[in-house]
């Protein structure tokens, strides 16, 4: 199409179509005539009249945005001439499902990571929490039981049970120098020197305290059934004790003697049934209840 | 029209264009009679003869396809005339690019947790549309370029 005496070229369209491109034209905008090809693709797959068709049933606002679809999709028809943009779209698709799917797994694997490190943190906070109460717990173990008689035992406990040793080094089956007191603290510091001479009878000296605590804590066990018997006998040594206190007093000491005795043998079965609570059914938590009774109280 | 010698029916295009349907008919085989709604639809966008043409040039064996897509193309372009097919195009493209962020975020955060027994962090929001540079904030993820032709490099229209 020749020029008349014109600056401005045809477009692409007009040129192709080898007609003048007047001013008016509708595709010049869209198709420069250096983008012959571009117009070539778009020819080929919608069509002039085609494409002015759809133009015209638009706003002219909608123009622009209009031209590049069909640009683009003549592009991709020349590009792919089987799928053109529905093959970009399910590429998109796959691409799309590939993502959820990778999406879906890492966020699996963040998950069990969590979870590991959340099992991990109260994993620690048990332990933390069991060797604070292990330590409780060997701690009032060891004051129960008193001083421990071997060389092995342990500084705490030499330390802590230091003034129950020595009051209990009175109450030696061998001498019995101060006359017992008809009280329940007293007579746990007699239980406790019990546990401690029967153990040292059945076992050696060189027990630790952990044995010590281990051999009460097992039920039924031969020296918890010897304290009870020796609860009894030593327990019998103590009332000639009473009668040779005073003469002068016979009478009040007799009447003393009937009431420490009837008081003693409400204490005895007090003090059955308190060995009788110790020796069945135990487990460490009832020995320990039941000598929470005697416990620190009468440590002074 | 299907002539007296004819038992088959026309093909949904010969059946619009009014006109005979041959025995050698491009179309007869993609466009059945009961289906005529596919054809109206391709030959208003794309017109018969273009159809015709780009299923000459292609095999055979992948005409069934090229006349899907086509119709298709034309059933999106019919619905939106402004952007067509495109416009799922562009919403899906973005979908992918949101993918790829968040995935790149959480691998990152996962690495960090595993590797470094640290807490993850939050994942990045999503950025906000933005429009500058394109007028309607569409997004041509295609980028065609004319080999042959470097006007296409200098044009404005060009660019997709």
């Amino acid at each position: 199409m020749t020029l008349k005496g014109g600056a401005t070229s045809a477009c692409a369209a007009c040129k192709y179509q080898r007609r003048k491109c007047i001013p008016e034209c509708l595709l010049a905008p869209y198709f420069p005539a250096d983008q012959t090809k571009v117009f070539q693709n778009a020819h080929k797959l919608f069509g002039v009249s085609n494409i002015v068709k759809i133009l015209r049933s638009l706003d002219p606002s909608q123009h622009a945005e209009a031209m590049r679809s069909i640009k683009y999709q003549a592009n991709v028809r020349d590009r792919f001439p089987v799928y053109g943009c529905l093959g970009v779209i399910r590429q998109l698709y796959y691409q799309i499902q590939m993502l959820e799917e990778e999406m879906h797994s890492v966020l699996t694997q963040l998950e069990m990571y969590r979870q590991h490190h959340h099992h991990q943190q109260q994993q620690q906070q048990h332990q933390h929490q069991h060797q604070i109460s292990s330590m409780a717990d060997d701690v009032i173990s060891q004051l129960e039981l008193g001083m421990a008689p071997s060389n092995n035992a342990l500084p705490l406990f030499n330390q802590v049970t230091h003034q129950p040793y020595t009051m209990q080094n009175t109450y030696s089956s061998s001498d019995i120098d101060s006359p017992p007191k008809d009280n329940v603290e007293n007579n746990s510091l007699w239980i406790q020197h019990l546990f401690l001479d029967t153990n040292n009878h059945g076992t050696s000296n060189n027990d630790s305290p952990i044995a010590i605590q281990s051999q009460l804590l097992v039920p039924n066990s031969e020296p918890l059934a010897d304290t009870q018997h020796q609860v009894v006998q030593d327990y019998d040594e103590i009332h000639p004790f009473f009668d040779s206190i005073d003469d002068r007093q016979s009478y009040i000491d007799t009447k003393d003697a009937e009431d420490s005795s009837r008081a003693k043998c409400s204490s005895e079965e007090s003090l059955k049934e308190t060995t009788q609570l110790m020796v069945g059914n135990v487990g460490s938590k009832d020995l320990k209840s039941a000598a929470a009774c005697f416990s620190l109280t009468s440590v002074n | 029209m299907s002539s007296s010698g004819y038992s088959s029916s026309p093909c949904a295009a010969c059946k619009f264009l009014r006109r005979k349907c041959m025995p050698d008919c491009i179309f007869a085989p993609y466009f059945p009679p009961e289906e005529p709604q596919k054809f109206a639809n391709v030959h208003k966008i794309f017109g018969a003869s273009n159809v015709s043409k780009l299923l000459n040039e292609v095999p055979t064996f992948q005409r069934e396809d090229a006349v899907n897509s086509l119709a298709y193309e034309a059933e999106a372009r019919l619905k939106d005339p402004v952007y067509g097919c495109v416009g799922a195009i562009s919403v899906l493209q973005r979908q992918v690019i949101t993918l790829q962020r968040e995935l790149d975020a959480t691998n990152a955060n996962l690495f960090r947790y595993a590797y470094n027994e640290m807490p993850p962090l939050r994942p990045p929001q999503p950025p906000p549309p933005s429009a500058a540079g394109q007028s309607s904030g569409f997004c041509y993820p295609y980028q065609w370029n004319d080999p042959s032709d470097e006007d296409n490099e200098r044009s404005s229209g060009g660019n997709m």
